[in-house]
């Protein structure tokens, strides 16, 4: 359902762009790459972000920062704007950049990128078919009599068999002790729900009268630090519900190595996998609650997660994970009763963890090469997903290669001064001014911004070395003349917000530390990029697509991640977003057999190459602790910017600057 | 048919840079090192003598005697390195400022540096000592005083390229940027000073030496890759001249310095020094140094002999 799109038009810039009526007019200018100051993140707050409407129409907050004049005389603050028809909007010269001048930016290029969708399904994922891995059967069963005596069990098997040509349906224990006081209850009108493991067909669960059309299913993303689900109607295939929240198992560590030797610890296993288990409880009934269903229409589960998650879930030792030569205890996982781990939905409810690759590339991974269609391409593929791990996957239909490198939890938000996840108050887009050094900052839920999440850190990396804030080794210039670079307690910083302009009432900084720990996850993952491709003798202009996932909030601007060198410097046509791979993956699973036993071709054709015994990969990462890179001549767009942007700001070319100033 | 061996030749060449105010130029190669069957060395690998700017006490007895008339006077060592020694460029070490050491003042060293410029006709490169504050402070005191006379000054560190790059643009001087063994930071810190606005025709790499038995191969091994980046890949950051600072590193080996009488098995101590210099400078030049640093004098002499011999 597209929604009605207006045109907005900006002065003195002279730039119209379209965007969706209703959208907000700061993000709007965002869009158009033109700067309007603004500190408070959308709030209303600073009242900075004054501007005139000329023409049209936009729907106003409360304006407590602007007089009865202003009004009159059509002044509004963007922020706090949402445009209604096609508009004319004047930048007064306050709201722009002081006294110097018009700046002139390049014209925007549309780069927010394509995010698959359902609709790439059909052509992705062939093997797709609404065939969930359990099905519910109504049998209205002869009653027995002298004549026809066989067993309760057998008469079950036999309504199966005339039903639905199952054969050879084994009937699960518990379903066996309930049988016959039950089939009687139920004057033999019964609903039977039959898993299908693959190698063999189960009935597991038993129900008076019919229920099929009442069916669900649950898709997790078992994350280190998110865990994500949905609940889905298994009759339609739609996701009715969905939750997410903090992984329960943050208290004990914040990555899987801290886990694993807590894991190790005297309880510390069964302390975990609660941890994990209460997470997914709470998340469920949230959905149930949400949706009113019952919790005995859940059937099964299908959960994704790292391999160290989803052995702590399991309650399966990973000590070995953690010591050369890195050795899990499993890599693929049976069918298990969701109740044999303490999650206990209804009788019968079986779960299914995705198979994983190897100790450091899991079954996250293989749900987002299933969900992102890549095992059936033809085209030379690159699936990226950047989390506290940066994972990624090289290949095609053919083959797969993957490895895993230790990029650090920078681009969640973690270890760095006052970065944060993508939630309320996040600053999630900035903008700096060449020639003022000033930002202009867009938060989610437009509050006043309380830190940075990864999109936002990503876009101010970028933003800082455009403009000559920082260098090409991420070095903060503090001889600079504006207030916003200084010495602070923990080094040079850069002030993206004014105290008390923020929703903490303290000044949010990016400091040279945090500069060094993005730079350092983007460089671990560029040169993962590398090795793979070295691997296996090519070069990135072969690789025809790259599917990025990951939560680095909505708003990833691919050219600010190919400014930072985070990605290649490729035609931005080829870079599609995936979104959450693993959970996309569960949910996929969850609804299609078929997609179960292609998870497990996918984990098994993989190859992993372990980047820690890889001398090459200090090397290109060496290479890679360079804006955008050192080697720079791989980046030619960036350098293009750069120089676009030397000249805004005034500056002299590139190289061979002739005059010391 | 007779054999014919294969060539490999190359549109890429090693930036020629023109050393003080004469005609000496160094690189301009467009083969590795003395593959003259592919291409050519217009000019010759260039033998830079050391000279301290104080007398250095601690050094060994080895060195110090061949040395004894000068070493308590930089401009008399200057000339007869020139003059003696056949010296191409005198390396001047302003060891004497180090702040943890002697603390000499800028005068002082200004004043050195003037009197050792002006007393030889050859080019002379200035390093301080290694101290990235006082680096700076001397250099820029330095590049002002030596204004015209193109001196190479040094090293520029990746944390005091900016204040060393500026005094090199200021009064137009040459720039030897100096990093820890890895071709990524060499040619980063190309990067960064051409950024600043240094001509990237003054700038020489010192990728940082490791003597023989010290590092020699790490050593040996960048700038061999430097020297096939910049003319395989025409990696245009890397087309720098390379430094080896082959002195001051073989003599702080304790095979080079240890005297024979607390190591009689390990041979004559006049020679074994001097061996362990000519091996760690033939080694360098083989993997394509441009400028090798060394202190000496039958070093010196036998390694012309080397370079002779490699050209011939």
């Amino acid at each position: 359902m597209d929604r009605e799109k207006v045109r907005v038009c900006f002065y003195p810039e002279n730039r119209c762009i379209e965007v969706d009526k209703g959208e907000n007019l700061l993000r709007a200018a965002m869009k158009a790459d033109v700067h309007i100051n603004a500190s408070c993140g959308g709030e209303g707050y600073c009242g900075k972000c004054r501007v005139i409407i000329e023409k049209g129409e936009v729907k106003q907050r409360l304006q407590v920062k602007l007089s009865q004049e202003e009004i009159k005389q059509g002044y509004t603050l963007a922020c706090c704007s949402t445009v209604e028809s096609d508009v004319d909007v004047r930048i007064p010269i306050e709201s722009q950049i002081g006294d110097k001048g018009v700046l002139l930016r390049r014209p925007p290029i549309p780069l927010k990128g394509y995010t698959l969708s359902a609709k790439d399904w059909a052509e992705r994922l062939p093997q797709w078919e609404l065939n969930p891995p359990t099905a519910k059967f109504h049998l209205i069963l002869d009653k027995p009599s002298l004549e026809d005596n066989i067993s309760d069990a057998e008469r079950i098997k036999r309504g199966l068999a005339k039903l639905a040509d199952l054969k050879d349906v084994v009937i699960d224990y518990p379903m066996l002790s309930a049988l016959p006081s039950m089939v009687r209850a139920a004057s033999f009108d019964v609903t039977v729900t039959v898993l299908d493991r693959g190698m063999e067909q189960r009935a597991v669960r038993l129900e008076k009268g019919d229920t099929t059309p009442r069916q669900a299913a649950i898709a997790i993303d078992l994350g280190t630090t998110t865990v994500s689900a949905q609940l889905i109607d298994l009759q339609t295939g739609r996701v009715i519900a969905e939750a997410s929240d903090y992984n329960g198992q943050i208290s004990y560590g914040e990555d899987v190595i801290t886990r694993i030797i807590y894991s190790t610890r005297s309880t510390g296993l069964a302390k975990l996998q609660s941890a994990a288990v209460n997470t997914i409880w709470n998340l469920i009934q949230q959905m149930v609650e949400k949706t009113g269903i019952e919790f005995c229409s859940i059937t099964h589960l299908c959960i994704s997660g790292n391999t160290t998650m989803i052995h702590l879930l399991l309650g399966l030792d990973p000590r070995y994970i953690r010591v050369d030569p890195y050795i899990p205890a499993a890599t693929h996982f049976p069918w298990i009763k969701a109740s044999n781990i303490g999650i206990r939905i209804a009788s019968g409810v079986y779960l299914r963890c995705t198979p994983c690759v190897a100790s450091y590339v899991g079954g996250d991974i293989v749900a987002g090469v299933l969900a992102s269609g890549m095992f059936n391409s033809e085209k030379l593929t690159l699936y990226i997903d950047i989390g506290t791990n940066g994972e990624m996957v090289l290949g095609n239909k053919e083959w797969m290669l993957s490895c895993s490198c230790s990029a650090g939890p920078a681009f969640e938000g973690a270890g760095v001064k006052h970065g944060m996840r993508a939630t309320r108050g996040a600053i999630e887009q900035v903008r700096i001014n060449e020639v003022t050094k000033e930002p202009m900052i867009i938060t989610i839920g437009n509050r006043r911004p309380i830190g940075i999440c990864g999109s936002g850190l990503i876009d101010l990396l970028a933003e800082l070395f455009l403009t000559g804030v920082i260098d090409e080794r991420g070095k903060i210039d503090v001889d600079l003349d504006t207030p916003r670079t200084r010495v602070g307690e923990s080094g040079s910083e850069y002030v993206l917000v004014w105290a008390d302009e923020s929703g903490t009432n303290r000044d949010i900084v990016i400091t040279e530390a945090d500069i060094d720990n993005l730079m350092r996850a983007k460089a671990a993952v560029y040169a993962g990029i590398q090795i793979l491709l070295q691997e296996v003798g090519m070069k990135i202009e072969d690789v025809e697509e790259i599917l990025i996932a990951g939560a680095f909030g909505r708003y990833l601007e691919i050219d600010k991640a190919i400014i930072i060198g985070l990605l290649p410097d490729v035609d931005t046509e080829k870079i599609k977003f995936v979104g959450n791979g693993s959970l996309l993956g569960s949910y996929l699973m969850a609804l299609s057999k078929n997609l179960i036993k292609e998870a497990d071709r996918i984990a098994n054709m993989m190859t992993y190459l372990e980047l820690s015994v890889n001398p090459r990969f200090m090397e290109q990462y060496v290479s890679a602790l360079f804006l955008p890179h050192t080697h720079k001549e791989m980046f030619p767009t960036v350098l293009q910017r750069l120089e676009e942007a030397r000249a805004a700001a005034g500056l002299g070319p590139l190289e061979r600057g002739s005059e010391l100033s | 048919m007779a054999f014919e061996s294969v060539k490999e030749t190359t549109e890429s060449r090693i930036r020629e840079v023109a050393l003080g105010t004469g005609e000496l130029k160094v690189g301009g190669e467009n083969v590795l090192a003395f593959h003259l069957f592919e291409g050519e060395m217009p000019n010759r690998p260039l033998i830079a003598v050391e000279v301290y700017d104080y007398y250095p006490e601690e050094w060994s007895d080895a060195v110090k005697e061949p040395l004894a008339d000068v070493l308590s006077d930089p401009v008399a060592w200057a000339k007869k390195a020139q003059d003696e020694w056949g010296a191409d460029l005198i390396a001047l070490r302003l060891k004497s400022t180090d702040p943890k050491g002697m603390d000499r003042s800028l005068e002082e060293a200004v004043e050195t540096v003037k009197a050792v410029v002006d007393a030889v006709n050859i080019p002379v490169m200035i390093y301080g000592s290694e101290d990235v504050e006082k680096d700076g402070e001397v250099m820029k005191a330095v590049a002002a005083a030596c204004e015209g006379k193109n001196v190479i000054i040094g090293p520029a560190l990746e944390d005091n390229y900016k204040t060393i790059g500026a005094a090199a643009i200021g009064y137009n001087h040459t720039v030897a940027a100096k990093t820890p063994i890895d071709v990524n930071l060499a040619k980063q810190l190309n990067i960064l000073l051409s950024n600043l606005g240094v001509d990237t025709e003054k700038i020489l790499i010192d990728p940082t030496t490791g003597a023989l038995g010290y590092g020699l191969e790490y050593t040996y091994s960048v700038m061999e890759r430097l020297k096939i980046a910049a003319l395989r890949q025409d990696d245009s950051m890397t087309q720098m001249p390379l430094i080896a600072d082959v002195g001051t590193e073989v003599w702080k080996a304790k095979e080079a310095k240890t005297p024979a009488s607390e190591e009689p098995l390990w041979g004559d101590e006049k020679k074994r020094g001097v061996i362990w210099e000519i091996v760690t400078a033939t080694a360098l030049l083989m993997a394509g140094a441009d400028i090798v640093i060394m202190r000496h004098p039958d070093a010196i002499k036998a390694v012309r002999k080397v370079i002779d011999n490699m050209l011939s």
